[in-house]
């Protein structure tokens, strides 16, 4: 589980960055939209995605503030700002090139194995 | 445990903010549990089954929150420090944004700022070298000392820096409060041989010298105690690294290699590593040999056969300098140095007669600041660059006042804007930070541009304290850009204190209700008073500045009694090179003839002293007078037949020392017209007898009466002087003066050369330009003049600046006034009188006030000037004057503009 971590962390950063760049969104909303588009393939860990969102608030990537949901309830959204705005371009770009290169390799090999 | 309440409260106030971070937490969990449970139920979950779930999805639910409520404290913490940086970064936009939109204020402050600042700067660089500078590479600056004797003549005390060996060797032996000591002189002496023989200086150092220094040599070693031992030491020597690389280019090789140095030949043992200068830094030296190698040199030109120059306490050359131990205090280190000189000179009473006692001469010994400006025995440069840092800091001052009015009267200006932001619920402490920030800003930019002015003018300003100086003319170094920081800070503060009070003053309802023209129309009493204050300090430099440049003309109006600007001595160093006296009589022969051949030269004579440089004196017998010695101290030179021409100096009766004046034929002088009153007063001197030296010798008879000259002093100098004929007396002693057709420091070197040609072996002449000696004398005051002229100027610059501003704002603010007088019919000139009027009001209380100061301070500033009264009414009318002038100048423009109001603008923008 440890060593997994690392990689999940730094994955659960992009995909909330992408997930508010849409729009603001409380804390629930981004779990549940996250659940949707995966379709269930990515199980986030409730406390491990406020813990992002605390991480990402304290660097500046993203701002909070207390909002009313449409059921009246009173709920933290989260926006992005103009460094998390940045920080989504660079590190996606980045995921991309990256996923590209690792696929392109396994591909490459299972033809010679 | 006292401060356990402040810790308390310290612990209180942190957990207060996670706890608030943890409530915040707790809502955000429990809504998103709600609403996970709100889903839950939705798609048919019962309700405490949807509950387990939602809890389920944080894991370990209470170490989970647990984590979040630390981690929400955490983010608020960061969040609060961005917010406060966020805070500073919108006052800085805020600032800039304010000085872009008002240009020529901003050039005003910062332009007054550069100028106070970089005055500042420029002398705190010289003085700092002056006086705070240690030598580099002391290994223990604090505690390291110069000593100085202390001898009670004639009622006054006088300290000396010159040690006998012997009593240094006594101080080494009978003190416990010191480490170590050393012995040290520099002397100019001649190195190398032939044509390239170069006048260098020298350190003549004991051995232990060098154990004051953290300076391990960059070749070889340095020299030991016995190779320091008298009576003759050993022919070694160290170089500088600098002359180690432009003589031999830094070969490794030269260890062992024969120099000639002044009348020896040392043996290269070592090199001082790059950028050892020992105690010299403004002329360090080219080579360091041991003291006792040079000692005897020294010691047999000087000193009698009979006397070993390593035990006599007559023989005084070199100073010293002494470590004092950690745990010793410099108090206890002087007594314990007093007393060993009380022993050490008893000693020497029992050795030589004619001492005066103990309790007369009351010996002490004082344990000085290595840096030798400090004292006791400190220079008229030192003295005179103490002086003009505090008129610097006057300078500083008067721009200080005039960027608060600056800062005050925009203040008032923005009283409005400011009224309108305290309305909407700013805080008068955010406010503040606000205009902190941008006196900040604009004290940052003077602060900058003041070190540039600092660099551009201080290259100046060193030229005339630090000529003599080999370091090298920059300002940028740490301390003085530290200095500058802090000038510039405290410039930001102290400009910002008044409209800060105004600020706090602000009243809400006023400005608001006024509208800007009613709002800002009032006058205010404080910059009434910094103008007045400005002017005031004006005043008082520009009245040093006149006592000053008045005195430089007294110093430089005082007959010498000769023409020092088309004169050059000649001295004679006869290294290696030892002559009988029929070869010295014809060496100076073949000198003059030389010197007369050049084309540059139109006569050249003999000499045996040359004024404020070295003197001669002997005892004088004259018949009717018991002693002769009474009277004064009579000096005298020995002068061949073209020495008053050569010299300017007229004869007043009689005539001059002529070509028949020989040896063998009667011996004959001409004396100085204070000398001849002082022995026969209103008798001819021509045809007296003055027996010369002795009683029993015949008479010199008087041949003429010369005009008074100045020889050791520009004031006071009794002139109590004669001439005697080279041919009659001493004539193998002495060097030449020759006149020059040419400004003597021109055709110098030329001169130079040319005589060299002359000289036998590896003896050589060296030749000064007499305005140089006379010219020591004046320094004091050429210095003290040109810098109260300089900082005067400035101070009346900025105050100029700091008027015009004010005024021209004041019309810019009255514009409608001023367009109301206009259409009530006012005149042009009526308005303009208005306005020049006002602001002549306030320089004559500057003036009046700054007088007023300048007279109290004048006892201060007497002991400065040269046959000046400080309370010259002559300065004081002339400085008002040219105050007046400036203020009319500076309110002249502002006035016109004033002039110019225009009625209907004035109406209409109402």
């Amino acid at each position: 589980m440890d060593d997994g971590l690392p990689l999940l962390k730094g994955t659960l950063d992009l995909l909330v960055l992408k997930t508010l760049s849409w729009g603001p969104l409380h804390g629930y909303a981004i779990a549940t939209w996250l659940e949707e588009r995966s379709e269930g393939t990515l199980g986030v860990d409730d406390s491990a995605l406020y813990q992002a969102l605390q991480r990402m608030e304290g660097r500046g990537l993203l701002a909070a503030e207390w909002g009313t949901t449409d059921n009246n309830r009173r709920a933290r959204y989260y926006k992005l700002t103009a460094a998390g705005r940045r920080r989504l371009r660079e590190e996606s770009a980045t995921w991309m090139r990256y996923t590209q290169s690792v696929s392109s390799i396994l591909s490459l090999a299972s033809r010679t194995v | 445990m006292r401060d356990a309440p402040k810790y308390r409260r310290l612990f209180e106030l942190r957990l207060g903010g996670a706890r608030r971070s943890a409530l915040e937490m707790d809502l955000e969990i429990e809504s998103h549990i709600a609403m996970r449970i709100a889903d839950l139920v939705r798609q048919g979950l019962t309700p405490e089954a949807a509950r387990i779930a939602a809890l389920a999805r944080f894991g370990n639910f209470d170490a989970a929150r647990a984590r979040l409520q630390a981690g929400a404290y955490q983010r608020d913490r960061m969040l609060s420090q961005r917010d406060r940086l966020g805070v500073v970064l919108a006052d800085l936009r805020y600032a800039v944004r304010q000085a872009r939109r008002t240009p020529g204020f901003v050039a005003a402050v910062v332009v007054t700022l550069a100028l106070g600042i970089g005055a500042n700067t420029a002398m705190f660089s010289i003085v700092d070298r002056l006086l705070f500078r240690a030598p580099t590479m002391l290994r223990h600056p604090s505690l390291s000392h110069r000593i100085y004797l202390a001898d009670a003549y004639r009622g006054q005390t006088s300290y000396s820096a010159y040690i006998p060996y012997a009593r240094y060797i006594d101080f080494t032996k009978s003190t416990t409060a010191f480490s170590r000591f050393a012995q040290v002189n520099e002397i100019g002496m001649a190195i190398g041989a032939g044509a390239d023989t170069r006048q260098v200086q020298v350190g003549v150092v004991t051995a232990s010298f060098f154990d004051f220094f953290d300076a391990p040599p960059a070749l070889g070693r340095y020299y030991t105690p016995t190779e320091d031992r008298p009576p003759n030491g050993a022919p070694v020597v160290v170089l500088s690294y600098g002359l180690w690389q432009t003589a031999y280019g830094g070969a490794r090789d030269v260890l062992g290699a024969p120099i000639q140095i002044g009348a020896t030949t040392y043996s290269i043992i070592g090199v001082a590593p790059r950028g050892f200068v020992g105690l010299w830094p403004d002329s360090p030296p080219a080579a360091f040999v041991p003291l006792a190698a040079y000692a005897p040199e020294i010691s047999a030109r000087m000193l009698g056969s009979g006397d070993r120059w390593w035990t006599t306490y007559n023989f005084t050359w070199a100073k010293v300098i002494a470590e004092r131990k950690p745990n010793v205090s410099v108090a206890t280190a002087a007594a314990d140095l007093s007393r060993a000189y009380e022993r050490s000179y008893q000693e020497a009473m029992s050795t030589a007669a004619g001492r005066q006692p103990l309790s007369v001469d009351r010996p002490g010994a004082i344990v000085a600041s290595i840096i030798s400006e400090r004292g006791p025995n400190e220079s008229s440069t030192a003295k005179v660059a103490t002086w003009i840092s505090g008129v610097a800091v006057i300078v500083w001052l008067i721009a200080c006042a005039n960027v608060a009015n600056l800062l005050l009267a925009r203040a008032l200006r923005r009283r409005r804007e400011i009224a309108v932001r305290l309305a909407l619920g700013v805080s008068r402490a955010r406010l503040a930070s606000q205009l902190l920030t941008e006196s900040l800003l604009l004290s940052l930019g003077g602060g900058v541009i003041g070190v540039a002015v600092a660099q551009w003018g201080g290259v100046l300003l060193r030229s005339h304290f630090l000529s003599s100086s080999a370091r090298p003319a920059v300002a940028t170094d740490g301390p003085t850009l530290l200095y500058a920081g802090a000038a510039a800070l405290l410039a930001g503060l102290l400009a910002d204190l008044a409209p800060m009070l105004q600020t706090r003053r602000a009243d809400l309802v006023d400005p608001l209700k006024a509208g800007v023209r009613e709002g800002t129309c009032q006058r205010s009493r404080l910059r009434g008073a910094l103008l007045v204050f400005q002017g005031a300090l004006s005043v008082v430099l520009l009245v040093g500045a006149g006592l000053f440049v008045r005195s430089l003309r007294a110093v430089n109006e005082v007959p010498l009694g000769y023409d020092a600007t088309h004169l050059l001595t000649v001295d004679l160093s006869m290294r290696g090179v030892s002559l009988d006296s029929a070869q010295n009589i014809a060496l100076r022969q073949r000198l003059i003839e030389a010197a007369e051949s050049h084309p540059d030269v139109t006569s050249a004579t003999r000499q045996l002293s040359v004024p404020f440089l070295s003197h001669w004196a002997v005892q004088l017998y004259v018949p009717g007078i018991d002693s002769v010695a009474r009277l004064g101290q009579f000096e005298l030179n020995a002068v061949s037949s073209e020495y008053f021409k050569t010299m300017g100096t007229r004869i007043l009766a009689g005539r001059a020392i002529g070509p028949a004046d020989r040896d063998g034929s009667p011996q004959v002088m001409v004396v100085s017209q204070a000398m001849a009153k002082m022995l026969w007063p209103g008798r001819n001197p021509i045809g007296q007898c003055v027996r010369v030296q002795a009683d029993t010798l015949p008479c010199t008879y008087v041949v003429g009466v010369a005009e008074d000259i100045k020889v050791r002093e520009l004031d006071n100098d009794p002139g109590l002087f004669y001439y005697l004929s080279a041919a009659q007396f001493h004539p193998d002693a002495g060097g030449l003066f020759v006149r020059t057709r040419r400004p003597a420091n021109e055709v110098q070197a030329d001169i130079r050369t040319h005589l060299q040609r002359v000289m036998p072996g590896t003896s050589y002449v060296e030749v000064w330009p007499m305005s140089e000696l006379v010219g020591e004398q004046s320094r004091s005051w050429r210095l003290g003049a040109t810098m109260f002229v300089v900082f005067g100027a400035l101070a009346l610059l900025i105050a100029a600046i700091g008027l015009y501003s004010a005024v021209a704002y004041n019309v810019a603010q009255r514009t409608h006034e001023l367009g109301v007088r206009a259409a009530l019919g006012a005149r042009m000139q009526d308005l303009t009188r208005l306005v020049v009027r006002e602001t002549m009001q306030v320089t004559l209380l500057g003036v009046a006030l700054g007088t007023a100061i300048a007279l109290v301070a004048a006892p201060w500033v007497a002991p400065l000037l040269f046959r000046e009264s400080p309370r010259d009414p002559w300065v004081f009318g002339v400085v008002a004057g040219v105050v007046f002038v400036v203020a009319a100048i500076a309110s002249v423009l502002p006035a016109q503009r004033a002039a110019r109001a225009d009625p209907m603008w004035a109406l209409r923008s109402d």
